[in-house]
């Protein structure tokens, strides 16, 4: 086991533990702060397996923005009855057996299936070989074609040409929507004005 | 074309490309230019005036335009071109083209009527109608998904702002619960659905819908069972069913109508739907069709590729039809009780895909046009009736016929049609959804496409029960004593009265709607079923 392994199992076992303990914690800002840890592991595995555009993004987006605003809504709410999270035994029970049964089946399934026509995902040591963003960048305007990776050589396939995928269109459709929800946000949150008191 | 640097070269291919794109995509386009319009002219005190619905009419009815315009080619010949939009995000075919027009026509048709409802006011119009348009785009873009990002962010693009217009009515308190039911529930979904995608995309290795597909089927030829697949596919199908209201997912349906203005009701339960089975039938078909050069190797897919969709499809389509229809019997509130019903008709939806046929897929598509007139007309008379007498519970509606003769004329029409009682338009849709069952379940040996046949028509007998509960109070029971009545609009007459001709006498357009409207949409994927040989009686 060399170093990069080690710390691979390591951060990947912290995740797990701080995610646990999001669900167990009892005290809301508790569980917050974990879930603080929980989301930057995740970047960890995300650097650690040479993927570090996504890794920056998750620290970024989710531990440097979602989580604050998360903080920021414990901290306004986070009072009185809402302080402590306490789940009933029952709730308890139940949950832990569906939970482990949706485990059970997803480790089941997993095992059973075979991953060997899979080029396996190695842990970057090289941080040389670990630059993303300028793929990502040439694959989101369609210059360079996405990879595939599968069971299927696709490009095999007699008569059928493969076309280059871009991501562009995502991208900005997105603003379309983030306008709409944000005008339905806005709605939603502002008082309605009394128009006949005006007149 | 794999270079390492943006030459000048590729810019021009890239522009080139994106014109094409762009001409698709135009009806989205106009909606998407509509909400910025709408925006803008909220800005500008000169409109401070207007009921912005007049605006959305105009918007709408441009898109409505266009996408007929785009049907055109369609309408003309059997066209079975799929044109790839967006580098592969998007693709346009019949299925578009055809969903687009039953959307922009559901959207026309909405403004309309929140124009004579009065929901929004004047000053919330601008609101209301940026939060339509804009989950009729997302609804739009759930017709055309080609790769599973795109389906997860068209299926939230049409969601985020349905929860907003079912919490509309921000003074109810029931409004704003069943907003937040809504967004719970969907978020919940979403997040399993996502996470059944990145299964599926780990184990195919792409997220564009014809990768999948081939390496989908590359898998069943190597090593028959994937239980991993399976998982996927189910976890996928599970996002779909919420926003089909599928059981078991359904729990927010019937709060979320109960709690939402009927004019949202109506758009939720008619156009969310026609997205929603736009995008299960290409998912479903995509992966389970061939390629059309070889007829046996697709005959030999198409059976081990069913057994990953076949019978959850069924079982969902069972288990809803039924669970709705009893569960609609009793309902005291009417709009509760058409949620049950809109339940109901999801199951018999879905079984028109549970056939795994283009056929099937054509049945569920015609049944979508004729219940979008019945469901429509339905939603419609309550919010009139609501607006005239200000109650939406069926205890109220006793002797309706007497204070408003015209609209329990049309109620009886549309609900009569929901039940697809012979003269009216239903009738051709349930014909044509079982008749596919049955061809399916007979010609390609799937027996229990026979047995789902079987629930479908004790559905339809359940389905009576209720719906004439409904016509038997307005009609049969008395007036009340020294009830009011009051007038109703002439152009709300008019309205209801165009929806109650069209459910009416659109048996007369049977053959055309099938022939040249429903089988043309789903044409590129004829050649899934036809090409299985008959098994024959077994």
């Amino acid at each position: 086991m060399d170093l990069a392994e080690f710390l691979f199992w390591t951060v990947g076992a912290l995740t797990c533990l701080s995610a646990v303990m999001v669900a167990a914690a009892q005290s809301i800002v508790r569980a917050a702060v974990w879930l603080l840890f929980t989301l930057a592991g995740v970047s960890g595995l995300y650097f650690l397996l040479g993927a570090d555009f996504l890794g920056a993004v998750q620290l970024i987006v989710y531990v440097g923005g979602i989580l604050i605003l998360v903080i920021f809504g414990v901290m306004l709410t986070a009072q009185g009855p809402l302080t402590s999270i306490k789940t009933p035994a029952g709730e308890w029970a139940i949950s832990l057996v569906v939970g482990f049964l949706m485990l059970g089946l997803l480790v089941a399934c997993i095992l059973a299936t075979s991953f060997d026509t899979f080029k396996p995902t190695t842990i970057i040591d090289d941080p040389a070989r670990a630059r993303t963003a300028t793929d990502l960048g040439l694959v989101l305007v369609g210059v360079k074609d996405s990879q595939v990776q599968g069971p299927a050589d696709l490009n095999q396939v007699p008569g059928r040409q493969r076309e280059g995928i871009t991501y562009v269109f995502p991208f900005e459709i997105l603003s379309v929507h983030l306008v709409v929800v944000l005008i339905g946000a806005a709605y939603l949150a502002r008082a309605k004005r009394r128009r006949k008191e005006q007149a | 074309m794999n270079q390492h640097f943006l030459t000048g070269e590729s810019v021009t291919q890239l522009t080139q490309s994106l014109g094409g794109s762009l001409a698709v995509f135009a009806p989205e386009l106009v909606l998407a230019g509509g909400i910025v319009l709408l925006l803008l002219l909220r800005m500008l005190s000169a409109f401070n005036r207007l009921h912005l619905g007049y605006v959305a009419l105009g918007i709408g009815a441009v898109a409505l335009w266009l996408s007929w315009t785009q049907w055109q080619p369609f309408l003309m010949a059997d066209n079975s071109v799929q044109q790839s939009a967006f580098g592969g995000m998007l693709v346009f075919d019949g299925l578009t083209a055809f969903i687009r027009l039953f959307l922009m026509a559901g959207l026309v048709l909405l403004v309309w009527l929140t124009l004579m409802t009065g929901i929004p006011d004047r000053e919330d119009s601008a609101d209301f109608y940026v939060l339509l348009l804009g989950a009729v785009v997302g609804m739009n873009l759930m017709a055309s998904a080609n790769h599973l990002l795109m389906v997860f962010i068209s299926i939230e693009m049409a969601s985020l702002p349905s929860y907003g217009l079912v919490g509309f009515l921000k003074g109810r308190r029931q409004s704003s619960e069943a907003a937040l039911k809504y967004v719970v529930y969907g978020g919940a979904a979403a997040g399993v659905m996502l996470y059944g995608m990145s299964f599926l995309v780990g184990r195919c290795g792409s997220g564009y819908l014809p990768d999948v597909a081939l390496s989908f089927q590359a898998l069943l030829r190597d090593g028959g069972f994937d239980p991993l697949l399976l998982v996927s596919i189910l976890m996928i199908l599970i996002g779909l069913a919420f926003k089909l209201s599928a059981v078991p997912f359904h729990f927010w349906c019937p709060d979320v109508f109960e709690g939402a203005a009927a004019e949202v009701g109506a758009f939720l339960s008619v156009a969310s739907k026609g997205a929603a089975v736009a995008l299960t039938g290409r998912f479903c078909l995509t992966l389970v069709a061939g390629t059309p050069a070889d007829p046996v190797a697709n005959a030999e897919l198409w059976n081990s590729a069913s057994h990953y969709f076949g019978p959850a499809l069924a079982f969902f389509a069972a288990v809803t039809a039924t669970f709705g229809n009893l569960a609609a019997y009793t309902q005291t509130n009417l709009k509760r009780l058409l949620a049950y019903s809109t339940i109901a008709h999801a199951g018999i939806l879905i079984m028109g895909i549970a056939a795994l046929t283009a056929d099937g897929l054509s049945a569920a598509l015609l049944y979508l046009v004729v219940y979008l007139f019945g469901n429509f007309g339905a939603f419609a008379v309550v919010a009139l009736l609501r607006n005239a007498y200000g109650t939406e519970d069926l205890a109220d509606y006793s002797g309706m016929v007497r204070r408003a003769p015209f609209l329990t004329v049309a109620m009886a029409i549309f609900l009569l049609s929901l039940v697809g009682l012979p003269p009216l338009m239903g009738y051709v849709a349930k014909f044509e959804i079982f008749a596919e069952l049955y061809q399916a379940g007979y010609n390609l040996n799937r027996p229990h496409l026979i047995y789902l046949l079987i629930v479908g028509l004790f559905n339809t007998v359940i389905s009576l029960f209720y719906y004439v509960k409904v016509l038997k109070v307005m009609i049969i029971e008395p007036l009340p004593e020294g009830a009011a009545v009051q007038p109703i609009a002439p152009l709300a007459n008019i309205y209801v009265g165009i929806l109650a001709f069209v459910t009416a006498f659109g048996l007369r357009v049977w053959d055309p709607l099938m022939e040249h409207g429903a089988k043309r949409a789903t044409a590129p994927m004829r050649f899934v079923a036809e090409q299985v040989p008959a098994a024959g009686p077994r």
